[in-house]
Protein backbone atom coordinates (compact mmCIF):
# COMPACT_ATOMS: atom_id res chain seq x y z
CA UNK A 1 0.00 0.00 0.00
CA UNK A 2 1.47 3.45 -0.74
CA UNK A 3 2.00 5.85 1.59
CA UNK A 4 0.44 8.80 -0.87
CA UNK A 5 -3.17 9.47 -0.52
CA UNK A 6 -4.76 8.05 -3.33
CA UNK A 7 -6.24 10.87 -5.21
CA UNK A 8 -10.23 9.75 -4.55
CA UNK A 9 -10.20 9.68 -0.80
CA UNK A 10 -8.66 13.04 -1.24
CA UNK A 11 -10.95 14.76 -3.58
CA UNK A 12 -13.79 13.20 -1.20
CA UNK A 13 -12.46 15.10 2.12
CA UNK A 14 -12.26 17.86 0.30
CA UNK A 15 -15.89 18.18 -1.06
CA UNK A 16 -16.97 16.74 2.46
CA UNK A 17 -15.16 19.80 4.19
CA UNK A 18 -16.39 22.34 1.65
CA UNK A 19 -20.19 21.04 2.04
CA UNK A 20 -20.40 19.83 5.49
CA UNK A 21 -17.99 22.48 7.07
CA UNK A 22 -18.39 22.74 10.94
CA UNK A 23 -21.11 19.29 10.71
CA UNK A 24 -18.02 17.07 9.97
CA UNK A 25 -15.08 15.92 11.58
CA UNK A 26 -12.10 14.44 10.32
CA UNK A 27 -9.26 12.67 12.37
CA UNK A 28 -6.32 12.14 10.88
CA UNK A 29 -3.62 9.77 11.64
CA UNK A 30 -0.65 11.95 10.57
CA UNK A 31 -1.61 13.59 7.54
CA UNK A 32 -3.70 10.40 6.50
CA UNK A 33 -7.42 11.25 7.15
CA UNK A 34 -8.21 8.19 9.12
CA UNK A 35 -11.77 8.57 10.68
CA UNK A 36 -14.83 10.64 9.56
CA UNK A 37 -17.66 11.86 11.79
CA UNK A 38 -21.03 13.61 11.21
CA UNK A 39 -24.15 13.63 13.10
CA UNK A 40 -27.12 13.36 10.82
CA UNK A 41 -30.43 14.25 11.26
CA UNK A 42 -34.36 13.91 9.38
CA UNK A 43 -33.92 16.04 6.00
CA UNK A 44 -37.25 18.98 7.55
CA UNK A 45 -35.89 21.63 5.82
CA UNK A 46 -34.76 24.35 8.30
CA UNK A 47 -37.27 23.07 10.42
CA UNK A 48 -35.26 21.92 13.60
CA UNK A 49 -38.14 21.68 15.84
CA UNK A 50 -39.69 18.74 13.71
CA UNK A 51 -36.41 16.97 14.05
CA UNK A 52 -37.48 13.76 16.11
CA UNK A 53 -34.30 11.61 15.58
CA UNK A 54 -31.00 11.61 15.14
CA UNK A 55 -27.61 9.37 15.26
CA UNK A 56 -23.91 9.82 13.96
CA UNK A 57 -22.21 8.50 11.11
CA UNK A 58 -18.95 6.88 12.10
CA UNK A 59 -16.99 6.02 8.88
CA UNK A 60 -13.37 4.03 9.62
CA UNK A 61 -10.98 4.24 6.58
CA UNK A 62 -9.31 0.87 6.31
CA UNK A 63 -5.65 1.08 4.29
CA UNK A 64 -7.35 -0.09 0.89
CA UNK A 65 -10.02 2.53 0.72
CA UNK A 66 -11.76 2.90 -1.38
CA UNK A 67 -10.82 -0.86 -2.87
CA UNK A 68 -12.30 -1.78 0.20
CA UNK A 69 -15.04 -1.22 2.23
CA UNK A 70 -14.87 1.34 5.12
CA UNK A 71 -15.95 0.18 8.63
CA UNK A 72 -19.39 1.87 9.11
CA UNK A 73 -20.89 2.56 12.35
CA UNK A 74 -23.29 4.79 13.79
CA UNK A 75 -22.92 6.24 17.65
CA UNK A 76 -25.32 7.67 20.18
CA UNK A 77 -28.99 7.24 18.08
CA UNK A 78 -31.98 9.22 19.21
CA UNK A 79 -35.79 8.03 18.76
CA UNK A 80 -34.80 5.07 16.89
CA UNK A 81 -35.41 1.56 17.99
CA UNK A 82 -33.52 -1.75 17.65
CA UNK A 83 -35.59 -2.57 14.57
CA UNK A 84 -35.02 0.85 12.27
CA UNK A 85 -31.29 0.67 13.49
CA UNK A 86 -30.92 -3.16 12.30
CA UNK A 87 -32.96 -2.13 8.99
CA UNK A 88 -30.56 1.07 8.46
CA UNK A 89 -27.55 -1.42 8.84
CA UNK A 90 -28.52 -3.57 6.51
CA UNK A 91 -29.02 -1.11 4.05
CA UNK A 92 -25.32 0.45 4.84
CA UNK A 93 -23.93 -3.13 4.25
CA UNK A 94 -25.97 -3.12 0.81
CA UNK A 95 -24.43 0.35 -0.24
CA UNK A 96 -21.12 -0.67 0.64
CA UNK A 97 -21.02 -3.71 -1.24
CA UNK A 98 -22.50 -1.98 -4.57
CA UNK A 99 -19.80 0.81 -4.31
CA UNK A 100 -16.64 -1.19 -3.35
CA UNK A 101 -13.89 1.05 -5.88
CA UNK A 102 -15.45 4.47 -5.62
CA UNK A 103 -15.78 7.03 -2.45
CA UNK A 104 -19.03 6.15 -0.34
CA UNK A 105 -19.11 8.67 2.41
CA UNK A 106 -21.75 10.81 0.67
CA UNK A 107 -23.63 8.22 -0.34
CA UNK A 108 -24.15 6.67 2.93
CA UNK A 109 -25.45 10.15 4.37
CA UNK A 110 -27.61 10.30 1.88
CA UNK A 111 -29.11 6.79 2.48
CA UNK A 112 -28.91 7.57 6.60
CA UNK A 113 -30.65 10.82 6.24
CA UNK A 114 -33.28 9.37 3.71
CA UNK A 115 -33.66 6.19 6.32
CA UNK A 116 -34.16 8.88 9.26
CA UNK A 117 -36.78 11.22 7.65
CA UNK A 118 -38.82 7.67 7.22
CA UNK A 119 -38.13 7.10 10.44
CA UNK A 120 -38.99 10.28 11.76
CA UNK A 121 -41.38 9.91 15.07
CA UNK A 122 -40.62 10.37 18.50
CA UNK A 123 -40.10 7.08 20.23
CA UNK A 124 -42.60 6.35 23.78
CA UNK A 125 -46.07 7.02 23.90
CA UNK A 126 -48.69 9.99 23.56
CA UNK A 127 -49.08 10.29 27.46
CA UNK A 128 -53.47 11.09 26.86
CA UNK A 129 -53.96 7.82 24.30
CA UNK A 130 -51.10 5.74 25.59
CA UNK A 131 -50.23 4.57 21.89
CA UNK A 132 -46.80 4.80 20.29
CA UNK A 133 -46.40 7.22 16.87
CA UNK A 134 -46.56 5.89 14.01
CA UNK A 135 -46.12 6.92 10.19
CA UNK A 136 -49.46 8.17 9.41
CA UNK A 137 -49.85 10.06 13.05
CA UNK A 138 -49.82 13.90 13.22
CA UNK A 139 -48.65 14.56 16.64
CA UNK A 140 -46.75 17.87 18.18
CA UNK A 141 -44.63 18.71 19.95
CA UNK A 142 -45.44 21.57 23.28
CA UNK A 143 -42.98 24.16 24.17
CA UNK A 144 -42.04 22.01 27.21
CA UNK A 145 -40.89 19.25 24.83
CA UNK A 146 -43.69 16.99 25.58
CA UNK A 147 -45.22 15.00 22.03
CA UNK A 148 -48.84 14.31 21.52
CA UNK A 149 -50.69 13.32 19.03
CA UNK A 150 -52.66 16.44 17.64
CA UNK A 151 -56.12 14.62 17.55
CA UNK A 152 -55.51 13.49 21.36
CA UNK A 153 -54.14 17.15 22.56
CA UNK A 154 -56.70 19.05 20.81
CA UNK A 155 -59.45 16.86 22.73
CA UNK A 156 -58.15 17.72 25.82
CA UNK A 157 -57.77 21.39 25.45
CA UNK A 158 -61.59 21.58 23.96
CA UNK A 159 -62.71 19.15 27.24
CA UNK A 160 -60.88 21.68 29.28
CA UNK A 161 -62.38 24.82 27.68
CA UNK A 162 -65.67 23.21 28.65
CA UNK A 163 -64.92 22.08 31.93
CA UNK A 164 -63.95 24.96 32.71
CA UNK A 165 -67.39 26.95 31.26
CA UNK A 166 -69.35 24.60 33.31
CA UNK A 167 -67.93 25.17 36.51
CA UNK A 168 -67.77 28.94 35.39
CA UNK A 169 -71.74 28.62 34.70
CA UNK A 170 -72.22 27.43 37.74
CA UNK A 171 -70.79 30.13 40.06
CA UNK A 172 -72.25 33.48 41.25
CA UNK A 173 -72.01 36.29 39.03
CA UNK A 174 -69.58 37.76 41.46
CA UNK A 175 -67.56 34.91 41.58
CA UNK A 176 -67.50 34.82 37.45
CA UNK A 177 -65.98 38.40 37.46
CA UNK A 178 -63.07 37.32 39.30
CA UNK A 179 -62.49 34.17 38.46
CA UNK A 180 -58.85 33.20 36.36
CA UNK A 181 -59.44 33.38 33.00
CA UNK A 182 -59.21 29.43 30.93
CA UNK A 183 -55.95 28.37 30.32
CA UNK A 184 -54.57 25.67 27.84
CA UNK A 185 -52.40 23.06 30.23
CA UNK A 186 -49.93 20.38 29.10
CA UNK A 187 -51.63 17.14 30.17
CA UNK A 188 -48.19 15.92 31.79
CA UNK A 189 -46.38 19.46 33.19
CA UNK A 190 -49.26 21.28 33.55
CA UNK A 191 -47.32 24.73 32.31
CA UNK A 192 -49.34 27.07 30.40
CA UNK A 193 -49.15 25.91 26.71
CA UNK A 194 -49.08 29.34 24.56
CA UNK A 195 -48.49 28.39 21.02
CA UNK A 196 -50.74 25.77 20.29
CA UNK A 197 -54.02 26.68 18.02
CA UNK A 198 -56.51 24.21 18.59
CA UNK A 199 -58.78 24.39 15.27
CA UNK A 200 -55.79 23.22 13.58
CA UNK A 201 -54.82 19.98 16.04
CA UNK A 202 -58.62 19.23 15.81
CA UNK A 203 -58.64 18.04 12.12
CA UNK A 204 -55.77 15.86 12.96
CA UNK A 205 -56.83 11.99 12.14
CA UNK A 206 -56.99 9.62 15.41
CA UNK A 207 -53.85 7.77 15.85
CA UNK A 208 -53.31 4.93 13.97
CA UNK A 209 -52.86 2.91 16.58
CA UNK A 210 -56.61 3.33 18.00
CA UNK A 211 -57.69 1.53 15.01
CA UNK A 212 -55.71 -1.56 15.35
CA UNK A 213 -57.01 -2.35 19.00
CA UNK A 214 -57.73 -5.80 20.21
CA UNK A 215 -60.63 -6.77 21.24
CA UNK A 216 -61.09 -6.51 25.50
CA UNK A 217 -61.64 -9.97 27.04
CA UNK A 218 -61.82 -10.90 30.83
CA UNK A 219 -58.06 -13.61 31.21
CA UNK A 220 -58.43 -16.28 33.80
CA UNK A 221 -56.48 -13.95 35.95
CA UNK A 222 -58.87 -11.07 36.14
CA UNK A 223 -61.78 -13.61 36.70
CA UNK A 224 -60.00 -15.14 40.20
CA UNK A 225 -59.21 -11.42 41.23
CA UNK A 226 -62.68 -10.66 41.01
CA UNK A 227 -63.40 -14.13 42.86
CA UNK A 228 -60.47 -12.41 45.68
CA UNK A 229 -62.40 -9.32 45.58
CA UNK A 230 -65.64 -10.54 45.50
CA UNK A 231 -64.49 -12.92 49.10
CA UNK A 232 -62.93 -9.85 50.82
CA UNK A 233 -66.52 -7.73 50.53
CA UNK A 234 -68.39 -10.43 51.35
CA UNK A 235 -66.81 -10.77 54.92
CA UNK A 236 -66.40 -6.96 55.17
CA UNK A 237 -70.23 -6.51 54.44
CA UNK A 238 -70.62 -9.74 57.36
CA UNK A 239 -68.64 -7.39 59.51
CA UNK A 240 -70.89 -4.25 59.25
CA UNK A 241 -67.82 -2.42 57.31
CA UNK A 242 -69.35 -2.21 54.10
CA UNK A 243 -70.82 1.43 53.22
CA UNK A 244 -74.76 1.56 52.98
CA UNK A 245 -75.06 -2.16 53.70
CA UNK A 246 -76.00 -3.60 56.98
CA UNK A 247 -75.21 -0.75 58.72
CA UNK A 248 -75.48 -2.64 61.74
CA UNK A 249 -72.48 -0.97 63.05
CA UNK A 250 -72.09 1.81 65.51
CA UNK A 251 -72.44 5.28 63.51
CA UNK A 252 -68.50 7.61 63.77
CA UNK A 253 -68.04 8.41 67.26
CA UNK A 254 -70.99 6.56 69.25
CA UNK A 255 -69.10 4.04 70.65
CA UNK A 256 -70.89 4.96 73.96
CA UNK A 257 -71.94 1.92 75.88
CA UNK A 258 -70.77 -0.88 77.76
CA UNK A 259 -72.67 -3.44 75.51
CA UNK A 260 -70.66 -2.20 72.38
CA UNK A 261 -67.61 -3.20 74.01
CA UNK A 262 -68.63 -6.15 74.81
CA UNK A 263 -70.07 -6.69 71.22
CA UNK A 264 -66.58 -5.59 70.33
CA UNK A 265 -64.90 -7.81 72.52
CA UNK A 266 -66.50 -11.21 71.57
CA UNK A 267 -66.56 -10.25 67.39
CA UNK A 268 -62.88 -10.09 68.09
CA UNK A 269 -62.79 -13.74 69.31
CA UNK A 270 -60.76 -12.89 72.79
CA UNK A 271 -61.75 -15.83 74.96
CA UNK A 272 -63.75 -15.08 77.52
CA UNK A 273 -63.07 -11.31 77.47
CA UNK A 274 -65.69 -10.64 79.55
CA UNK A 275 -66.36 -7.03 79.94
CA UNK A 276 -64.93 -6.77 83.47
CA UNK A 277 -62.41 -8.49 82.91
CA UNK A 278 -61.42 -6.37 79.41
CA UNK A 279 -61.75 -3.65 82.22
CA UNK A 280 -59.40 -5.19 84.48
CA UNK A 281 -56.68 -5.98 82.62
CA UNK A 282 -57.00 -2.64 80.42
CA UNK A 283 -56.59 -0.81 83.64
CA UNK A 284 -53.29 -2.81 85.09
CA UNK A 285 -52.01 -1.61 81.78
CA UNK A 286 -53.75 1.93 82.01
CA UNK A 287 -51.50 2.09 85.20
CA UNK A 288 -48.11 1.36 83.63
CA UNK A 289 -48.10 3.49 80.71
CA UNK A 290 -49.87 6.74 82.01
CA UNK A 291 -47.75 6.86 84.96
CA UNK A 292 -47.40 10.59 84.30
CA UNK A 293 -51.22 11.15 84.82
CA UNK A 294 -53.50 10.08 87.81
CA UNK A 295 -56.33 10.46 85.72
CA UNK A 296 -57.74 7.54 83.55
CA UNK A 297 -59.59 9.87 81.47
CA UNK A 298 -56.75 12.11 80.77
CA UNK A 299 -57.31 12.32 77.17
CA UNK A 300 -59.80 14.74 76.26
CA UNK A 301 -63.06 13.67 74.00
CA UNK A 302 -66.24 11.83 75.18
CA UNK A 303 -65.79 10.54 78.35
CA UNK A 304 -67.91 7.98 77.91
CA UNK A 305 -66.50 6.64 75.22
CA UNK A 306 -63.22 6.40 77.05
CA UNK A 307 -64.16 2.73 78.78
CA UNK A 308 -65.80 1.69 75.93
CA UNK A 309 -62.66 2.21 73.96
CA UNK A 310 -59.97 0.89 76.21
CA UNK A 311 -60.49 -2.64 75.77
CA UNK A 312 -59.92 -2.95 71.93
CA UNK A 313 -57.00 -0.41 72.27
CA UNK A 314 -54.95 -2.29 74.27
CA UNK A 315 -52.52 -3.49 71.67
CA UNK A 316 -51.92 0.39 70.67
CA UNK A 317 -50.78 1.35 74.59
CA UNK A 318 -48.97 -1.53 74.68
CA UNK A 319 -46.40 -0.27 71.70
CA UNK A 320 -46.03 2.98 74.57
CA UNK A 321 -46.98 4.91 72.05
CA UNK A 322 -50.31 6.46 73.47
CA UNK A 323 -49.99 10.00 71.76
CA UNK A 324 -49.68 11.14 68.32
CA UNK A 325 -48.68 8.15 65.98
CA UNK A 326 -48.19 8.93 62.16
CA UNK A 327 -48.51 12.50 60.89
CA UNK A 328 -46.91 15.07 63.43
CA UNK A 329 -45.59 12.44 65.58
CA UNK A 330 -43.16 13.22 67.73
CA UNK A 331 -39.95 11.26 67.04
CA UNK B 1 -72.06 1.54 24.05
CA UNK B 2 -69.44 2.41 21.66
CA UNK B 3 -66.83 -0.01 21.58
CA UNK B 4 -64.29 0.47 24.58
CA UNK B 5 -61.06 2.83 23.25
CA UNK B 6 -57.88 1.05 23.47
CA UNK B 7 -56.37 3.14 26.27
CA UNK B 8 -59.03 1.58 28.68
CA UNK B 9 -57.78 -2.01 27.72
CA UNK B 10 -54.39 -1.31 27.64
CA UNK B 11 -54.19 0.52 31.33
CA UNK B 12 -56.62 -2.74 32.37
CA UNK B 13 -53.89 -5.50 31.04
CA UNK B 14 -50.91 -2.89 32.11
CA UNK B 15 -52.47 -3.33 35.87
CA UNK B 16 -52.53 -6.85 35.80
CA UNK B 17 -49.14 -7.56 34.19
CA UNK B 18 -47.56 -5.00 36.40
CA UNK B 19 -49.19 -4.52 38.87
CA UNK B 20 -48.80 -1.23 42.19
CA UNK B 21 -47.46 -2.63 44.80
CA UNK B 22 -50.52 -2.67 47.69
CA UNK B 23 -53.01 -1.69 45.02
CA UNK B 24 -55.13 -4.59 42.77
CA UNK B 25 -57.82 -3.54 40.07
CA UNK B 26 -59.85 -5.86 37.53
CA UNK B 27 -63.09 -4.63 35.60
CA UNK B 28 -65.97 -6.24 36.29
CA UNK B 29 -67.58 -9.12 34.52
CA UNK B 30 -70.36 -6.87 33.04
CA UNK B 31 -69.03 -3.76 32.44
CA UNK B 32 -65.36 -3.16 31.40
CA UNK B 33 -65.84 0.66 32.56
CA UNK B 34 -66.60 -0.08 36.52
CA UNK B 35 -63.38 -1.55 38.38
CA UNK B 36 -63.29 -3.52 41.62
CA UNK B 37 -60.42 -1.96 44.12
CA UNK B 38 -58.23 -3.21 46.71
CA UNK B 39 -56.03 -0.89 48.05
CA UNK B 40 -53.91 -1.70 51.30
CA UNK B 41 -53.60 0.66 54.08
CA UNK B 42 -50.51 2.21 54.08
CA UNK B 43 -47.42 1.31 56.37
CA UNK B 44 -46.89 3.98 59.18
CA UNK B 45 -50.28 4.78 58.67
CA UNK B 46 -53.59 4.17 60.80
CA UNK B 47 -55.00 2.30 58.07
CA UNK B 48 -51.97 0.27 58.26
CA UNK B 49 -53.09 -3.63 57.76
CA UNK B 50 -56.53 -2.90 56.33
CA UNK B 51 -57.75 -4.19 53.17
CA UNK B 52 -60.21 -1.48 51.65
CA UNK B 53 -62.55 -2.06 48.75
CA UNK B 54 -63.39 0.77 46.17
CA UNK B 55 -65.00 1.28 43.62
CA UNK B 56 -63.69 2.64 40.10
CA UNK B 57 -66.03 4.43 37.10
CA UNK B 58 -64.54 5.59 33.73
CA UNK B 59 -66.89 7.80 32.16
CA UNK B 60 -67.68 7.93 28.61
CA UNK B 61 -64.99 10.39 27.70
CA UNK B 62 -62.25 9.34 30.04
CA UNK B 63 -59.84 10.18 29.85
CA UNK B 64 -60.81 13.63 29.35
CA UNK B 65 -63.04 13.45 32.57
CA UNK B 66 -61.62 12.03 35.78
CA UNK B 67 -62.61 8.36 36.87
CA UNK B 68 -65.48 8.54 39.54
CA UNK B 69 -64.28 6.25 42.97
CA UNK B 70 -65.40 5.75 46.06
CA UNK B 71 -64.61 3.77 49.46
CA UNK B 72 -67.15 0.77 49.71
CA UNK B 73 -64.83 -0.05 53.06
CA UNK B 74 -65.90 2.12 55.82
CA UNK B 75 -63.02 4.31 56.59
CA UNK B 76 -62.45 6.93 59.35
CA UNK B 77 -60.74 9.59 57.43
CA UNK B 78 -61.29 13.59 57.53
CA UNK B 79 -61.02 13.48 53.48
CA UNK B 80 -63.59 10.43 52.94
CA UNK B 81 -67.22 11.29 54.13
CA UNK B 82 -69.67 8.67 55.14
CA UNK B 83 -70.89 7.53 51.42
CA UNK B 84 -66.72 6.94 50.92
CA UNK B 85 -66.66 9.91 48.44
CA UNK B 86 -63.10 11.11 47.95
CA UNK B 87 -61.81 15.12 48.27
CA UNK B 88 -58.86 14.83 46.00
CA UNK B 89 -58.05 17.57 43.75
CA UNK B 90 -56.85 15.09 41.06
CA UNK B 91 -60.31 13.83 40.86
CA UNK B 92 -61.78 17.29 40.24
CA UNK B 93 -60.30 20.17 38.92
CA UNK B 94 -56.56 19.12 38.27
CA UNK B 95 -57.59 16.06 36.84
CA UNK B 96 -55.54 15.31 33.62
CA UNK B 97 -55.54 12.85 31.21
CA UNK B 98 -52.05 11.87 31.55
CA UNK B 99 -52.92 10.56 34.43
CA UNK B 100 -54.31 6.93 34.75
CA UNK B 101 -56.02 4.04 36.72
CA UNK B 102 -52.89 3.46 38.57
CA UNK B 103 -51.57 6.80 39.56
CA UNK B 104 -55.09 7.77 40.72
CA UNK B 105 -55.36 4.70 42.99
CA UNK B 106 -51.64 5.45 43.82
CA UNK B 107 -52.60 9.45 45.24
CA UNK B 108 -55.50 8.18 46.85
CA UNK B 109 -53.39 5.81 49.15
CA UNK B 110 -50.93 8.59 49.34
CA UNK B 111 -54.11 10.41 51.17
CA UNK B 112 -54.60 7.46 53.26
CA UNK B 113 -50.86 8.37 54.92
CA UNK B 114 -51.21 11.79 54.64
CA UNK B 115 -55.02 13.02 55.75
CA UNK B 116 -55.59 16.99 55.25
CA UNK B 117 -57.74 17.94 57.79
CA UNK B 118 -57.54 21.53 56.64
CA UNK B 119 -59.68 20.50 53.44
CA UNK B 120 -62.11 18.00 55.73
CA UNK B 121 -64.71 15.91 53.79
CA UNK B 122 -66.08 14.38 56.60
CA UNK B 123 -66.29 17.34 59.10
CA UNK B 124 -66.44 15.67 62.25
CA UNK B 125 -63.69 13.70 61.64
CA UNK B 126 -62.01 16.63 60.53
CA UNK B 127 -62.70 18.87 63.65
CA UNK B 128 -61.75 15.70 65.78
CA UNK B 129 -58.35 15.42 64.08
CA UNK B 130 -57.87 18.96 64.22
CA UNK B 131 -58.42 19.03 68.24
CA UNK B 132 -57.27 15.53 69.09
CA UNK B 133 -55.19 14.01 66.96
CA UNK B 134 -54.28 10.91 68.57
CA UNK B 135 -57.62 10.10 69.27
CA UNK B 136 -58.74 10.98 65.73
CA UNK B 137 -55.72 8.15 64.82
CA UNK B 138 -57.27 5.57 67.20
CA UNK B 139 -60.52 6.15 65.39
CA UNK B 140 -59.03 5.18 62.33
CA UNK B 141 -57.22 2.10 63.57
CA UNK B 142 -60.50 0.88 65.55
CA UNK B 143 -62.28 1.51 62.23
CA UNK B 144 -59.52 0.21 60.02
CA UNK B 145 -59.62 -3.09 62.39
CA UNK B 146 -63.23 -3.31 62.70
CA UNK B 147 -64.06 -3.03 59.29
CA UNK B 148 -61.40 -3.62 56.89
CA UNK B 149 -59.93 -6.69 57.86
CA UNK B 150 -59.66 -9.74 55.54
CA UNK B 151 -60.79 -12.84 56.65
Amino acid sequence: MSSIMDERVSDEIEALEAILMDDVTIKRVGDVPHIIETVLHPSTGNDVDRQYVCATLVVKLTPGYPDSSPEVTLRNPRGLDDEILANIHMQIREKLADCRGEPVVFELIELIRDCLTESNLPSGQCMICLFGFTKGDEFIRTQCYHYFHSHCLAAHLISGRRYYQEELELLPNWQQVTRAPFKEICPVCRITLTTIEVETLADAPPPVASFTAAPFFLTDEMKELQKKMAKLLAYQMSKGGVIGCGDSGPPPLTITTPEDNENNENSNGSPGASNEGAKASSGIINGRQNGNSSNDNSCPGSPAARPAYRGPYRGFNRRGKPGRRGRGAAR
Amino acid sequence: MAALPRRIIKETQRLMQEPVPGISAVPSETNARYFHVIVTGPEDSPFEGGLFKLELFLPEDYPMSAPKVRFITKIYHPNIDRLGRICLDILKDKWSPALQIRTVLLSIQALLSAPNPDDPLANDVAELWKVNESEAIRNAKEWTRRYAMDN
